[in-house]
């Protein structure tokens, strides 16, 4: 996959969800949605994190349930 | 009716009596109004994400219930007035979907069919290895 002078290997990403075969994601199950946020706080993006639409969906409406709360931060305490 | 789930976080601060009162204030009027308590947990006092109303704590309680859906903006109604609620959220319990169902029927079939076939891939594997 790499191109001509490209030393960085690369790795085909894949969504985590299905390869688990999650059928749903809970907005209650903070520890598991934990893995797509960043240390800010921030959803992380399908490009970053590999996730397919149908996961990255139920993920990102999971999120803000459990923003609402406060399972989640809606921003990191150290960036305040 | 719709299945609902609802989350309340309460006061950190209100004692067990407190907090079975509060229960029962949200859950006799769903009963009252014809509607029914499936299920009531309590998660009890959580580390908050983030302070809410300067509070670090919060005591969870979550109600599954089946509600008529006027019921719906009314309890909203009611938890604001109320000082203690901290925060509260319902949102439409997920459905049992038919695929979920399906596919888990499925998941049955291929185990039955599997376990007799699953050795002569393997088996294939490792004569192509040699």
């Amino acid at each position: 996959m790499a191109r001509d002078g490209e030393s960085r290997s690369y790795r085909r990403k894949f969504c985590k969800l299905c390869f688990d075969k999650v059928e749903r994601i809970d907005y209650k199950d903070d520890r598991r949605l934990s893995r797509f946020i960043t240390d800010r706080g921030k959803i992380v993006p399908r490009r970053i994190s590999g996730t397919c639409a149908r996961h990255q969906s139920q993920i990102t409406e999971a999120v803000k349930r459990a923003r609402i709360l406060a399972l989640l931060p809606f921003t990191s305490d150290q960036y305040r | 009716m719709k299945l609902y789930e609802t989350t309340i976080i309460y006061d950190p601060g209100l004692e067990e009596a407190r907090i079975n009162e509060e229960v029962d204030r949200v859950t006799q009027p769903i009963a009252q109004a014809g509607g029914e308590v499936v299920e009531v947990q309590r998660w009890g006092k959580k580390k908050l994400a983030y302070n809410i109303r300067k509070r670090r704590d919060g005591t969870y309680i979550h109600v599954k219930h089946k509600s008529p859906a006027p019921l719906i903006g009314e309890m909203d109604r009611r938890f604001r007035l109320n000082e203690s609620v901290l925060r509260h959220l319902t949102v439409l319990a997920p459905k049992e979907s038919p695929r979920a169902a399906e596919e888990a029927a499925k998941a049955e079939a291929a185990k039955a069919e599997g376990v007799p076939g699953a050795p002569g891939p393997v088996e294939t594997a490792s004569t192509a290895v040699d």
